[in-house]
């Protein structure tokens, strides 16, 4: 499974994770207090230049902002039908700029820096007893091992499907997948405990 | 939380990011083709009962957050939590707890098939409709400056097609029930 991050050295790069997560927060909050064209205006043309110098080709830059600039301009269209114009040029520029933001900090963020955040964040919840901040990682270990093999196993049942001579179906595609999906857990689970990983 | 619990709420994550690269399989009467996800959230309650469909949830929210494109159409990053549609998104955790929660209550082994698929289609409903539109039009209607009542009428439109997905979630829910049973029982 291919990331989005980009792999390159701007100093964005160099911030660490916590601190590019605290700013993307305060400046949620910050963009929704304001709602002056001229402050959501210089946000927005401030976010494309992080964004687009966070070392991505331009193409791919942009491939990866459609869906999200299209829910935007979706939502605008909407709004412009019921509310005064002034007020949807506030709310695309502001949800453009934060999604500028947003994409600048996925972009220059190694999945190896989210994940040691996000256990650090998880600390106090293993402290009263909650979750083991260890199991996160495991976990998203275990999916990205897993999502190829399950694709497989789609393929696998369509073609046995063919086959028989007989049209895949959402409900008898669904059931064999998540069945043989979940009949793997209890050794999946046995090799976790025998190699102590958990350890407790 | 048991191993065997990680696990199966892991692989049911695996799942329903899975079901976001398939190619969407049209059902039936119906010419629109399902993208999957939000099926699988339906899924991951009525297959694992509340904790651990939520945990599968959470460990999908946790990937897109990291950064990998789980989501349909390659989708990811932390843009996705800001977006205008971040509601529906977020409230995919607790979708599948109510849809687990309920499932729970509802469905009982001893029932027979229509009660059971009643039940299944009930939790779907409550959690993957009703309590996943509400933390939707909620975050609609102050991000983009809606109003709650026309980010409610202007989510109605896709209600038809979350209600086909919570009957497919009840008969695979069943299904799943009979041949490999998972639900945990709450009376």
């Amino acid at each position: 499974m291919q990331t989005l991050h980009v792999d390159a050295d701007t100093w964005m790069h160099r911030l660490t994770p916590r601190v590019k997560l605290g700013v993307l927060a305060a400046l949620g909050i910050l963009l929704f207090l304001t709602s002056s064209l001229t402050l959501l205006g210089l946000a927005v043309a401030g976010g494309a230049l992080l964004y687009f110098r966070s070392g991505l080709p331009m193409s791919e830059a942009l491939r990866r902002l459609r869906p999200v600039i299209l829910t935007i301009i979706v939502v605008a269209l909407f709004s412009l039908i019921f509310n005064p114009v002034h007020v949807a040029i506030v709310t695309v520029l502001r949800l453009t700029a934060l999604m500028l933001f947003a994409a600048s900090v996925t972009a220059t963020t190694s999945i190896a820096a989210f994940m040691d955040e996000i256990t650090a964040l998880a600390a106090p919840l293993e402290k009263i007893g909650l979750l083991k901040a260890a199991d996160i990682g495991l976990a998203v270990g275990l999916v990205v091992r897993f999502v190829p093999e399950i694709l497989d196993r789609y393929r696998a049942i369509r073609e046995a499907h063919e086959a028989r001579g007989i049209k895949i179906r959402i409900t008898t595609a669904l059931v064999p997948l998540i069945i043989l999906t979940l009949c793997d857990a209890d050794n999946i689970a046995a090799a976790i405990d025998a190699r102590g990983i958990r350890r407790h | 939380m048991s191993t065997r619990d990680l696990v199966l709420s892991a692989l049911f994550a695996a799942i329903i990011v899975a079901l976001g690269l398939l190619p969407p399989i049209s059902i039936g009467i119906i010419p629109v083709p399902i993208t999957a996800q939000s099926l699988g959230v339906m899924l991951a309650g009525v297959v694992l009962g509340a904790k651990r469909g939520a945990i599968a949830v959470l460990i999908v929210v946790v990937l897109v957050a990291i950064g990998l494109p789980v989501l349909s159409g390659g989708r990811g990053g932390l843009a996705v939590f800001v977006g205008p549609t971040a509601g529906f998104f977020i409230g995919w955790i607790f979708a599948a707890y109510v849809t687990g929660y309920l499932s729970e209550r509802l469905v009982k082994a001893e029932q027979t098939g229509l009660a059971q698929g009643i039940g299944f289609f009930i939790a779907s409903v409550a959690g993957g409709v009703v309590v996943l539109y509400a933390f939707g039009i909620a975050w609609l209607a102050i991000a983009a400056n809606l109003g709650f009542t026309k980010a409610f009428l202007g989510s109605m439109g896709f209600i038809p097609g979350d209600l086909v997905k919570a009957v497919v979630a009840a008969l695979v829910g069943r299904a799943v029930m009979v041949g490999y049973p998972l639900l945990p029982q709450r009376s």
